[in-house]
């Protein structure tokens, strides 16, 4: 279906916007939604007749349930139902039909399907009301009897019983084997070090609650609108649980308040609300708590221990790199956290291991930059500790061992602007004038370091399909199944294929979020814009051509003796680019060719031989300076100069603010996010945003992002990379880094919290031989 | 008696009945009155994504105040004007120059925070021109933003000062404009709903009384005294929201016309400041910061802006908890609190409220009326620090926080009063450190024995915040950094410019 969806709220830039040029600064076309406070998120569509669904959440953290005690809160005016796994309606059994499409290997949770508790916060009922206040007020009455067992939830007490992950997880590549002898390479190396990092678990806390509204209509139809990373995905799930067919259920997903992974996979609160609407045959809408979006998946709690070797020019002899993270009983959820160990620098010896301990949780989940968040921040932390103990400028350390190609299959980079990044960041701060030894730096009462570190993240792509109507009055309407998570996507289609067809902003809506528009794959590893953007770009030159031959067919056309590649799509419509006063707009190519509407469909496979000849990558060097106050611990992150190489850039507004934005969330990482347990209970206790502690607009300082050119047509058609991870890899490095530079302390967990900072030197073992 | 809730929205009367007195203004916004604009991302105080604007009358002219409407209960505003983010475009589409500025300066990505900084944006443009960066932070330190690194935003709030002044009809003029006239339409709309009576619900849920005087405030709590006091409801809004307590019987002070004032007090020992029990944390603050500005900090990183503009100090000091951040400040600047119960008064030095972790010295029915705060002391030699160590500079629970108060005489330490939040089960002084400076001048030395003396003094508790390890250090450093500061080494911490400014 390529027509406008009515009631899809399909942005369109203000009118006066005026022509685009891919790479322009735009201001966003979903912006004047936003402000006005018009932008309706996942719990905000009214229906007729709704009903309101809160969550009831395990307070074990494994067993089962043994009965529930509901009489004081059905007897709460204007409660419905409590539908728990003993009154649900039917569901199916089999494992595979939970698997949504992102799921990794096991047996995915079955929200209400059985008495079985497998991790603390576990939806266990859910009371459906009139109202809100009566749900809620009825859900602190449900009483649930447990029969508990011992719980597991501490991976540093369980390290013993690690297994080897199964790899089955889309966009997953286990370790690849040992190149050379590592181990053997470490031992003759002259400089070594060895360090232990640890990361705590992190939730990704999206500004909005996870909520779903399933509007029931009179035939049985449900248009549910689900926070989600994709509309398909939702609907794919809720069709194979419960059986519905295709035609029975829509998933829209116009709008979604930010999502960072977490909207990857389905969550509970969609298939709780779809039982809700079938069993009470009528509308309802759940909307999770702040403190139930922490038992929804998390970045894994994660030990890593590298060791370098290196000769005393710098040259690396050895990397061995190992991580052990949780998972759940019932998944082997993976990402990659080693493997950029094995490609980011030239070595001929390295060792990579990832294992698996599995806990009394829930799945984790991909969160912004899943693995090099946590994996690329220790490689970077120890090649600083690498750099210091050689007394080498951490900079030149990474010049000294530049990957040229990549490292365990010899490929070439499809592209890799590296270098450039290096180059330009480190002048754009100043590195040049940093001192070498730590403490050298002071300003009033705070010692002041600078620190740097690499960042990189795959540049990937999926396929997509795109539809495309051109109305007679020069409106261009683009769809595709795609998602807008705060990215940017709905301003850098339209940017596409304005660019493309010469159209003005405002002529051109881009549709997405909705599960019957053209299949788009889940927004996320960054791999978005390369993908859609490329099948619009493939269903506007499709459209570009059809305009032409129509042009040129017309009687007494301007064009009649014109190739195709000598006009240009600009001003509104088609010119000689040679004798641009030649010129139609679309708006008389359609009225003489009598056309009211052309429609084009285009399906955009990746090349996928052509990439695999190739190692695809975003790049970053990011440099950063902090402030420490050593009576108190505190730490400032005063000034960042992030400089990526992430191909060609769409949307210069949104991608600026992409990186901009991730470079946050690396201060995050670096200074204020974990989410504390307590093992005793198996449960997450700070689970609210007071103490839950993200960045506030007080604690950044200047950010100073560069985008180094590059143009990548092997990663995509339209020669860009995708911007939404690479950000904030290495931040937390540079950070870490530059503490140390600051203090000569090194904190080797995150958050560095001002304990830690404030904590005397060897927290983990280091063996530095000189 | 009236049953109605009666306020403004975008100037036109809605009268509500029927509800919870614990429906949220946020709720009842989403849920009953189908503005969804307003969002919610925690509700408990924490994102601002749900932060709205309030207009009342005070001195003959609007004070708008933006507040957080997850925890603020619906009868509150009662009486008042309420602005939302739908509230702001022009008839004809146009925008108000906060919503022009974060499209043009690209403050919003996903969008859901933006509704609430636009209209922390709004508040701020109503009530001051041309703030600097500081003010402007400031004005922004109750919303969380996951998505834009907040630059973008910070930049349209110094640019919204920069566009055409706004459209909408319905929007009476910022302050700064000093435009009685084109204030008193809504400043008669205010009027007109206010027919003297107080308000009273009565619901199978739960019972409110927002009574008019003291003297009914007072009777109605000595009658009652289960009731539960509501204030600002920044504590009480979360029993709500988070605990799902039900709340049978709320008695509010924000009608009380007594208790809204800070007024002066005068007695035997000299001039007071006295802060009423409805006066809102800002207010309150704004009155302190004049007698005492090395006490901004203190005022910058309490809480968020809306919160202080619906939190009150009243209830910050009755609410007692060992991390309250005003206490400690208040006790070493000599403060009392001024209890009532039915017609009979007393007062108290502050620290003797504070028997043991959450227990008062407040009889059944006996609530705090005031507080009141010495004026700053004449003589020379007067020192005072407000210090507040958090793990996050903003919207952070104090690990550690301390109020020192020192008179010195020919670089003696005359007398000292040290008091700290975060290292006892309430906001206590530190009588062993306060002896080992008292009499003695002020160096490495004297300090050697207090940090020692505080070891003593406290035997702080480790939780999620922090250890205790760290605490009592801390708490030691601050000592040092006292005496440091003293000897003119200022330390350099984001807000401390004007602190200093101030203290020397
Ligand atoms: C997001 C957020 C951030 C916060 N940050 C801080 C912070 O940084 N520092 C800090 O100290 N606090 C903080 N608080 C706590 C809270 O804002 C303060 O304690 C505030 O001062 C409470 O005032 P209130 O008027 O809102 O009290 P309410 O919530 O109305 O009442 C608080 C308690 O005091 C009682 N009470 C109120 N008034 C009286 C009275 N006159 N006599 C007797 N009893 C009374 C109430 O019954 C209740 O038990 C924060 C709260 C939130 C939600
Ligand atoms: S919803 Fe988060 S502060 Fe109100
Ligand atoms: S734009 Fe997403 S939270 Fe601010």
């Amino acid at each position: 279906m390529n027509d406008l969806i009515q009631d899809l709220q399909s942005p369109v830039a203000d009118a006066g916007t005026g022509f685009v040029r891919v790479g322009m600064p735009v201001s966003r076309v979903d912006g004047r939604a936003k402000v006005t406070g018009e932008a309706r998120y996942a719990a905000e569509h009214p229906a007729h007749d709704l009903a309101y669904g809160v969550v009831v959440g395990s307070t074990i953290a494994r067993g089962s349930i043994a009965g529930f005690r509901l009489r004081e809160a059905l007897a709460v005016p204007g409660v419905v139902e409590i539908i728990t796994h003993e009154n649900r309606p039917r569901m199916r059994s089999f494992d595979l039909f939970y698997k949504d499409m992102t799921a990794p290997a096991g047996a995915p949770f079955r929200p209400l399907y059985d008495g079985e508790i497998h991790f603390s916060g576990q939806p266990v009922a859910l009371v459906v009301a009139e109202t809100f206040e009566a749900a809620r007020y009825a859900a602190s009455l449900v009483a649930v009897d447990y029969l508990p067992q011992q719980h597991e939830t501490n991976l540093m007490a369980h390290l013993a019983r690690s297994h080897k992950p199964k790899p089955l997880k889309a966009g997953f590549s286990p370790p690849p084997d040992e190149r050379g002898d590592a181990e053997a390479a470490l031992l003759a190396a002259p400089v070594r070090i060895e360090a232990e990092y640890y990361s705590g678990v992190e939730h990704h806390n999206p500004l909005e609650l996870f909520a779903s509204t399933v509007i029931r209509g009179e035939d049985g139809h449900l248009t549910i609108y689900d926070k989600t990373q994709s509309s398909q995905n939702s609907r794919w799930y809720v069709s194979r649980v419960f059986g519905l067919g295709k035609d029975k259920v829509t998933v829209r997903n116009p709008y979604v308040g930010g999502a960072f992974g977490s909207g990857l996979r389905p969550q509970y609160q969609l298939p709780l609300a779809v039982m809700a609407a079938l069993q009470l045959r009528r509308s309802v809408r759940v909307v999770l708590t702040r403190q139930q979006m922490f038992s929804l998946g998390h970045r894994p709690e994660t030990l890593q221990r590298i060791k370098l070797g290196a000769d005393h020019d710098g040259r690396l002899r050895a990397i061995v790199h190992e991580a052990v993270a949780e998972t759940s009983r019932y998944e082997d959820y993976v990402e990659v956290v080693v493997n950029w160990s094995g490609q980011l620098y030239a070595c001929d010896n390295v060792k990579l291991l990832y294992r698996l301990v599995a806990l009394d949780q829930s799945s984790p989940m991909d969160m912004r930059a899943p693995g090099a968040a946590h994996g690329v921040h220790a490689l970077e932390v120890a090649m600083d500790e690498l750099a210091w103990a050689l007394r080498l400028d951490p900079l030149e350390l990474r010049l000294r061992n530049y990957a040229e190609q990549d490292q365990m299959k010899g490929l070439p980079f499809s592209s890799k602007a590296l270098r450039d990044c290096y180059e330009q960041g480190a002048r754009r701060f100043g590195w040049a004038r940093r001192p070498l030894a730590p403490r050298s730096m002071r300003a009033g009462s705070e010692l002041v370091g600078w620190g740097m570190a690499t960042g990189t993240w795959d540049a990937m792509q999926m396929f997509a399909r795109a539809g495309a109507v051109l109305h007679a009055d020069g409106r261009l309407v683009v769809s595709s199944a795609a998602t807008d998570i705060g990215t940017g996507t709905y301003t850098a289609m339209c940017t596409l294929a304005a660019d493309a067809l010469g159209l003005r902003l405002e002529q051109v809506m881009f549709q997405l979020g909705d599960s019957t528009l053209p299949v788009a794959p889940i927004e996320g590893g960054s791999s978005h814009v390369a993908t859609v953007g490329s099948a619009v770009a493939g269903v506007c030159e499709k459209l570009r051509k059809r305009l032409f031959r129509m042009a040129r067919r017309l009687d007494n056309s301007p064009f009649a003796k014109a190739r195709f590649d000598e006009v240009e799509f600009a001003g509104g419509g088609l010119r000689l680019r040679r004798q641009p006063s030649v010129a139609m707009s679309v708006e008389e190519v359609m009225a003489a060719a009598g056309e009211a509407r052309l429609e084009e469909k285009y399906l955009m496979l990746p090349k996928v031989l052509k990439q695999k000849q190739y190692l695809r990558a975003t790049h970053s060097a990011v440099f950063c300076e902090v402030r420490v106050d050593e009576a108190f611990g505190t730490v400032r992150v005063t000034r960042v100069v992030s400089a990526v190489a992430a191909g060609r850039i769409i949307s210069a507004k949104t991608a600026r603010s992409q990186v901009s934005g991730a470079v946050v969330w690396g201060i995050s990482q670096a200074l204020h996010e974990e989410t504390h347990a307590d093992h005793r209970l198996g449960r997450f206790m700070n689970h609210n945003l007071a103490e839950y502690h993200v960045t506030v607009n007080a604690d950044v300082g200047d950010i100073d992002v560069i985008f180094v050119d590059e143009d990548d047509r092997i990663v995509s058609a339209i020669g860009a990379k995708g911007v939404g991870e690479i950000g904030i890899v290495g931040v937390a490095a540079a950070v870490c880094n530059a503490i140390f530079h600051a203090t000569g302390r090194r904190v080797r967990s995150t958050p560095m919290t001002p304990e830690k900072v404030m904590a005397p030197e060897g927290d983990v073992s280091v063996s530095a031989a000189l | 008696m009236s049953q109605t809730i009666r306020f403004l929205l975008d100037g036109r009367e809605v009268q509500v009945t029927g509800l919870p007195p614990t429906t949220t203004l946020l709720d009842w916004l989403r849920e009953h009155a189908g503005r969804s604009g307003t969002k919610e991302g925690c509700a408990e105080g924490d994102c601002g994504a749900c932060t709205v604007v309030l207009a009342d009358a005070h001195e003959g002219r609007l004070r708008w105040q933006a507040i957080n409407a997850c925890i603020r209960f619906l009868p509150t505003v009662h009486g008042k004007a309420l602005f939302t983010v739908e509230s702001l475009r022009a008839a004809d589409g146009a925008l108000h120059p906060a919503q022009r500025a974060m499209v043009d300066c690209h403050g919003s990505q996903c969008g859901f925070c933006t509704p609430g900084f636009v209209m922390s944006l709004f508040g701020l443009y109503q009530t001051q021109a041309q703030p600097d960066d500081s003010a402007l932070a400031d004005a922004l330190s109750g919303n969380l933003c996951r998505c834009t690194g907040y630059r973008p935003i910070l930049a349209a709030g110094r640019q919204m000062y920069a566009l055409p002044a706004p459209q909408s009809t319905h929007l009476p003029p910022p302050a700064w404009r000093d435009d009685p006239a084109a204030e008193a339409d809504l400043l008669a709309r205010l009027a007109a709903l206010d027919d003297g009576a107080a308000l009273r619900i009565d619901h199978p849920a739960g019972h409110y009384l927002a009574p008019r005087s003291a003297a009914d405030f007072a009777r109605q709590y000595a009658e009652a005294p289960h009731a539960t006091i509501l204030a600002g409801g920044t504590d009480v809004g979360l029993w709500v929201t988070k605990q799902l307590k039900p709340l049978p019987l709320l008695l509010h002070t924000g009608a009380v016309r007594e208790f809204a004032h800070v007024g002066e007090y005068q007695d035997a020992r000299g001039t007071w400041l006295e802060i009423g029990a409805a006066v809102s944390l800002e207010a309150a603050f704004a009155a302190l910061l004049r007698e005492y500005p090395e006490a901004t900090e203190l005022y910058r990183r309490f809480a968020s802006r809306p919160i202080r503009n619906s939190g009150t100090l009243c209830g910050n000091v009755a609410n007692g908890s060992p991390i309250g951040d005003s206490m400690p400040a208040l006790i070493a600047v000599g403060a009392e609190v001024v209890l009532r119960r039915g017609e009979q008064l007393r007062s108290l030095p502050l620290e003797a409220l504070y028997l043991d972790y959450r227990k008062k010295d407040l009889a059944a029915g006996e609530f705090v009326q005031a507080v009141r705060i010495p004026r700053r002391p004449a003589q020379p030699g007067f020192v005072f620090r407000a210090w507040k160590i958090a793990k996050r500079h903003d919207q952070d629970i104090s690990a550690v926080f301390a109020g020192f108060a020192l008179r010195l005489e020919d670089g003696i330490v005359a007398d000292a009063r040290l008091a700290y939040g975060g290292m006892a089960g309430i906001p206590r002084r530190a009588a062993g450190a306060e002896a080992a400076l008292r009499g003695r001048a002020l160096d490495a030395a004297t300090v050697a024995g207090a940090r020692a003396a505080l070891a003593n003094d406290f035997q702080p508790l480790s939780d999620m915040r922090a250890t205790a390890g760290y605490r009592l250090q801390v708490a030691q450093n601050l000592l040092t950094r006292l005496q440091l500061e003293l000897q003119g080494q200022f330390p350099t911490r984001i807000h401390d410019e004007e602190s200093r400014r101030a203290a020397v």
